[in-house]
């Protein structure tokens, strides 16, 4: 049979977002694929460049709708690199609660994406339900339901509101059991499994020297995480393990095992919360007023020419790097140069390719497992 | 508690790589430094200035000899007021992380506190200085790891650095049919701003010009 190129994208449910994936056919078979990007491109880098330090978070917050507070994290660990500024340990905690309970969120979003790309509508709705819980929390914090622009160079914007540990540990703690029945619904469902089991293996060392990084990797058997390889926040002194999953062939992770990965990962979220709120120094139910030295530090305000920062920030999808350089307009208000590495960037290419050889059918189940976002990937 | 490296184990990897980098490459012109993040946890990574022709050298040596296994990020700035030596600059941004296959049903799970040589954690950040001009250009590393391959695409499309042999050069950010030269993160580039006025007027953009409408871009 002739083979022939098919466009999937711009606008297609499989794509989540705006991309094309071009997909070469040989009957039901993908003999070749091409990832075309850029069709949201905004042009961060260059807008922050006229932007001071403090101004950048907003648009770090709308890299990724779904995550948005790792994402102003990431930066803000760089600006803090750059700026030598130091936080407070109790920002730091706020800090590492908020990232998690995103990561929830996401990770719910991811799921909820996933499930009707395979064939179950119900997870999608379940999966809202549930974020929404995480998104008020974070509302809580960041006064917005999305866009939370909280991290601040050196601490953070406001303290967790009186009740806040309560509302978290209630919720984390409804959703603990919720992982159980999303399990009991997908785990025992045939069509779930025939359509990721087999299916999109990737190997660690392909992934790692493709730059894929994140759950991804972590489903290929390997526990490395950035939370711990590169260590940041105060993730040393909280209760977790990295998740990972045994693939189930030496071929490496299918996509079965990338969903099972998220899931155990979504656990370790809630045991880090619960352990977090506990351990906070300054206590779970008090309010300091915005600015109080327990919440935030003075920070330089301007980086001289030359200086850099750089951070390594385990994102949702995987690491996000962020790189500053000082020396900007405005005698040093502004930075002179902002690089983002964006997981999805890298990881949306190497996944084009690792579809061939898969039929056509399958393409969803592949793209949908690796988690992608197009609001970071195209910056 | 969740594993971690500790700061003596990252402390003494950045040593180690570092000397093992000024051994190799003494005699050659280039700056080997351990540099320690000003803020967090304030770890330790190793930074290297090396020239283009250095480069390729230098990267088979990180790989096959240091085991660096992610190329992170590359970056690339324009410095139209540089000196003539350092009119752009391509930064690498590199990892070294303990990852390997696994056999079927088995799992790697690492302790942070035991391990030890090639195996932590660390990060490199190589900077190449580029001379000043309009074709600055570097040696790809497009073959010694596959995540350099959009990275150095991006650097391309965005800041105008060539990548001597690098294969199916593209544009991924821009537009395809942005014109030849077009790199929108060089500095004679400025964002265009317009007033409330303007908004108003033409609500939708229409009659809005590019301030360098006219010069070959």
């Amino acid at each position: 049979m002739a083979e022939m190129w098919i466009t999937m994208g711009p606008q297609h449910p499989m794509t989540h977002g705006l991309w094309t994936l071009r997909v070469k056919v040989d009957g039901e078979t993908v003999t070749d694929t091409e990832a075309e990007l850029g069709y949201i491109h905004r042009g961060v880098e260059k807008i922050c460049e006229s932007r001071d330090f403090t101004q950048i978070t907003p648009y770090c917050d709308r890299l990724c709708y779904v995550s948005a507070m790792t994402w102003a994290h990431s930066y803000i660990m760089a600006a803090e690199n750059l700026l030598e500024a130091e936080v407070p340990e109790r920002a730091e905690y706020i800090r590492l609660m908020a990232a998690e309970v995103q990561r929830l969120a996401s990770h719910l979003m991811w799921l909820g994406a996933f499930g009707p790309d395979i064939g179950n509508l119900t997870l999608m709705t379940w999966c809202l339900r549930d974020r929404e819980m995480f998104l008020d929390l974070l509302q809580e914090l960041g006064g917005s339901r999305m866009h939370y622009n909280y991290p601040r160079v050196g601490g953070v914007k406001r303290d967790i509101p009186i009740g806040w540990a309560n509302r978290l540990k209630a919720k984390v703690k409804l959703f603990e059991n919720r992982i159980k029945e999303y399990e009991m619904l997908l785990d025992e469902s045939t069509i779930w499994l025939v359509r990721l089991q087999g299916v999109g293996y990737a190997t660690a060392e392909d992934q790692i020297d493709a730059g894929v990084t994140g759950p991804n990797i972590r489903a290929a058997g390997v526990n490395v995480d950035a939370r711990w390889t590169n260590p940041y926040s105060v993730y040393d002194q909280v209760d977790w393990e990295p998740a990972v999953e045994k693939p189930t062939s030496v071929k490496g992770a299918d996509c079965y095992d990338r969903y099972r990965v998220r899931m155990e990962e979504m656990r370790q979220s809630c045991r880090m919360l619960l352990d977090a709120i506990e351990k906070i120094p300054g206590g779970a139910n008090t309010h300091y007023q915005p600015g109080d030295e327990m919440l935030i530090t003075k920070a330089p305000t301007r980086a001289p020419e030359g200086a850099t920062g750089f951070s390594t920030y385990e994102c949702t999808r995987g690491v996000s790097n962020f790189y500053l350089q000082g020396g900007g307009d405005g005698r040093g208000k502004n930075p002179y140069r902002v690089s983002i590495r964006s997981p999805m960037f890298i990881t949306i290419p190497y996944v084009a390719k690792t579809m061939i050889g898969y039929k056509v059918a399958d393409i969803p189940a592949i793209m949908g497992s690796f988690d992608p976002c197009i609001g970071e990937t195209d910056r | 508690m969740g594993t971690t490296i500790s700061l003596e184990q990252n402390a003494a990897a950045a040593k180690a790589a570092a000397e093992n980098l000024t051994e190799r490459f003494s005699d050659a012109g280039m700056t080997v430094e351990v540099i320690a993040h000003s803020a967090g946890k304030k770890f330790e990574f190793v930074r290297i200035t090396c020239s283009p022709s250095q480069w390729r050298a230098v990267a088979k040596h990180l790989k096959h000899e240091l085991g660096v296994n992610h190329c992170a990020m590359v970056t690339g700035t324009h410095y139209p007021e540089g000196s003539a030596e350092r009119g752009w600059e391509v930064a690498y941004h590199m990892h070294r992380w303990p990852i390997q296959d696994v056999a079927a049903h088995t799992m790697t799970v690492h302790k942070g506190e035991s391990l030890q040589g090639d195996d932590i954690p660390m990060e490199f950040e190589i900077f190449i200085p580029l001379e000043a001009g309009d074709s600055p250009s570097v040696p790809s590393v497009q073959d010694l790891w596959v995540g350099a391959d959009w990275n150095e695409k991006e650097t391309w499309d965005l800041v105008g650095i060539d990548f001597e042999g690098h294969e199916n050069m593209h544009r991924v950010l821009n537009p395809h049919d942005s014109p030849t030269g077009f790199h929108p993160l060089q500095r004679q580039h400025k964002i265009r701003y317009h007033d409330f006025n303007e908004m108003y007027d033409d609500p939708q953009g229409f009659d809005r010009k590019p301030i360098d409408e006219g010069r070959v871009k």
